[in-house]
């Protein structure tokens, strides 16, 4: 722990405070001049790998808006928070997009949602807020009513492609996805050379209605609707952050309990991605198997929470709802049947020489790329990045179970489904350990007292990835701010680099693979380079091979 | 090849899964959370459920012309998470497996319960429920129970006055 406040004395001068948030999250306040060396030194020295930007209004605090730009040190097990205080008349910091790839998207929403200027960032364009949003209004500053649309007149959207490419629309509809996205895919003959993003259409502004509007016990309920198939996490996440903060001792039970249920929630997601994966595939066989398979699954949630989804179980401080002696039968029995239809059915799919011809050495992702991207979850595990939450930075009860964290240098799409397909294996396994060590006791912690303007920070492995929640607590059971940061948010810009080379085809699968959840996060056309023409292309006939 | 003739043999022993709902009733299993059930005559209006409620599904509204409290319950903001019945004081809440709630008529979707509120014996303003203070007065001390029919503002300044009286405060 001291090694890593002492390796930060050479950069003396240039760093003004170096506080512990808690065990494994550090803060570190800087100036926006020295900015840059302080990055520098993180991602080059510390090996950290860029993880979000978090931008807090907090003017009422002490006149000036606060920048956090986290990095995870996988190595070290520790999270570091770069904090930057700005004017609160007129903020501008250095963008550190030059420097970072991954960090574009964070400081374009940070600019569309508080107004902090981000000077040299190559990108003016909007992320989160509509082309025909007000200028000048920033829905996350304190001043702005959470009930606020400042739409203006309707103004399209303005890709950004060279003349010479044909753009392939595609979205705003995924049509196999089934969730609002928009793709530009760029390209030259069948051979797709660049894309171009714009999504957050379905972007409902949670964290404002979690600002303004609901008590620190009422967040995590909502928090577990930011997203449809992994929402558990969110939740969790959440929790842990203000349990972090206010110091509170969660009932080691409950910790069990929340960790059993994030590998349900694991393996039902990971079966879901691989149905998908086979329909995008055009094997639909394998898609109606693999959610033959997942249904017991949901079933068993259903059984042990009171819900197939949102399973509703976490407040602050532990869950609702205790895990009765008579379902771990039952829960075993269920898991071992999954375990053997999957074995059989994996042994199937591997089997089937067109849907491994497909997979393989298609939508590479070298690995520095996935580094300077700061790509999570499977996809980082594919590109031969060793990252896991569980691991890295334990929570929950994972410090108490021994698993394999699958990782395979091949880069290609095929990698990235072998590391799902060894996740299930390895979550079943990881229930079973959890259900024969499951101490007695409690399961929630009395006292939930909150003190105001306390900061925490916390992380959980999503089936997708690393999800991140960031909160300043505020007065009267509120939170100030509450910042989440999904893992399809690190994958998705990554899918320049994935779809680079990529013949078209392969496209529709290579986003895909990424597994994106884009209610999470928050469309695909295609443009023949050659003449501007643009088309809207239905996936299935993309998948079979379509001809502009 | 061979493989995927296995899996021909390996769908046809496993057969049809899926259910004819909703011809054969879907089951669910004990501990579901489902339609939350109000039982009118248990409510003591103390909106505890209402201050709880996530989605504000649950909401409160004072009529005074009328002098009553009225618990106004829209199925169609709520997210069955039970927070409701976990608070209610007096089990007015239950949680019921139900599910299949989808109806043509929003007024099918609605429940209003409406309690009679009590006047503040010093000011004269509602302040409370009959059946809340009823509930707390069988919980409190002998001595202070003539007080629970004042409201809090007037008990303030009671007591205040009676201090003063003592010499306690000049």
């Amino acid at each position: 722990m001291h090694q890593l406040i002492s390796s930060f004395e050479g950069l003396q001068g240039k760093v003004k405070g170096i506080n512990y948030l808690n065990d494994g999250v550090v803060l570190v306040d800087t100036t926006p001049n020295s900015l840059f060396d302080v990055v520098n030194f993180i991602t080059r020295e510390l090996k950290g790998i860029f993880t979000v930007i978090i931008g807090v209004d907090a003017r009422e605090i002490d006149g000036s808006f606060h920048n956090i730009y986290v990095f995870s040190l996988d190595e070290l097990k520790k999270y570091v928070l770069v904090r930057v205080m700005l004017e609160g008349s007129d903020p501008k910091v250095p963008s550190i997009t030059p420097l970072i790839k991954g960090a574009d998207w964070s400081e374009r929403e940070i600019r569309d949602l508080l107004g902090i200027k981000f000077i040299n960032h190559p990108d003016p364009r909007k992320l989160i807020v509509p082309e025909s949003w007000h200028d000048g209004v920033f829905p996350l500053r304190k001043e702005v009513s959470y009930k606020l649309r400042a739409h203006g007149p309707y103004e399209p959207y303005q890709p950004r492609r060279s003349e010479d490419v044909i753009a392939l629309p595609y979205g705003p509809y995924h049509p196999l996805l089934h969730e609002p996205e928009y793709f530009e895919l760029h390209v030259k003959g069948e051979t797709v050379i660049d894309i171009e993003y714009r999504g957050f259409h379905v972007h409902r502004g949670i964290e404002k209605l979690g600002e303004a509007r609901l008590t620190i016990n009422q967040i995590p309920f909502v928090a577990e609707r930011i997203c449809g198939i992994c929402g558990y996490v969110h939740s969790v996440c959440y929790c842990q952050v203000i349990e972090g903060a206010a110091g509170i001792e969660v009932p080691e039970r409950a910790l069990y309990i929340r960790s059993l249920i994030l590998e349900i929630e694991r393996i039902h997601s990971h079966l879901l991605w691989l149905g998908v994966a086979c329909h995008v595939l055009g094997f639909d066989t394998g898609f109606m198997h693999a959610w033959r398979i997942r249904e017991p699954v949901m079933h068993l949630a259903e059984l042990l929470t009171g819900n197939r989804k949102t399973y509703g179980i976490n407040l602050v401080g532990g869950v609702r709802r205790d895990l009765k002696e008579e379902h771990i039968d039952k829960v075993i029995k269920v898991l071992n049947e999954v375990k053997e239809g999957y074995t059989k059915f994996i042994n199937y799919l591997t089997g089937v020489r067109e849907v491994i011809k497909r997979l393989e050495g298609s939508g590479l992702l070298p690995r520095t790329e996935a580094i300077s991207y700061g790509v999570v979850g499977p996809v980082a595990r594919a590109s031969a990045l060793k990252r896991d939450v569980r691991v890295d930075h334990p929570y929950a009860a994972y410090k108490d179970v021994y698993f394999k964290v699958p990782v395979y240098n091949d880069c290609d799409n095929m990698a990235r489904l072998m590391v799902r397909v060894e996740e299930v294996f390895e979550s079943i396994d990881i229930i079973k350990q959890l259900l024969d060590k499951l101490p007695k006791g409690p399961i929630l912690a009395e006292n939930v007292e909150v003190a105001e303007y306390r900061e925490g920070f916390s992380a959980v492995e999503a089936p997708r990835g690393e999800d991140v929640h960031y909160v300043m607590t505020g007065k009267y059971s509120r939170v100030y701010r509450w910042k989440v940061r999904a893992p399809s948010y690190s994958n998705i810009p990554a899918l320049k680099v994935m779809l680079h080379e990529c013949p078209l085809s392969d496209a529709p699968l290579t986003i895909a693979s990424i597994d994106p959840c884009f209610s999470c996060t928050d469309r695909l056309i295609v443009v023949d380079v050659n003449t501007g023409k643009r088309f809207k292309v239905p996936m299935r006939a993309l998948a079979k091979g379509w001809r502009p | 090849m061979r493989k995927r003739l296995q899996l021909i043999k390996e769908a046809l022993s496993i057969g049809v899964v899926t259910r004819k709902y909703p011809f054969i009733p879907a089951e669910v299993p004990e501990g579901f959370r489902g339609l939350p059930q109000f039982d009118a005559s248990k409510c003591i209006g103390c909106t505890a459920c209402g201050n709880v409620c996530t989605p504000n599904a649950i909401t409160f509204v004072d009529d005074t012309s009328l002098g009553i409290r009225r618990l106004e319950y829209y199925l169609g903001r709520c997210i069955f998470c039970g927070r409701c019945a976990d608070v209610c004081p007096t089990s007015a809440i239950t949680i019921t497996k139900e599910f299949e709630l989808a109806s043509l008529n929003d007024r099918d979707l609605r429940l209003v319960i409406d309690i009679k509120l009590i006047k503040c014996q010093s000011c004269g303003r509602y302040f409370t429920t009959f059946r809340h203070l009823n509930t707390v007065a069988g919980k409190l001390q002998e001595g202070v129970v003539d007080l629970v029919n004042i409201c809090p503002e007037c008990r303030r300044k009671l007591a205040l006055d009676s201090l003063i009286k003592l010499g306690g405060l000049k």
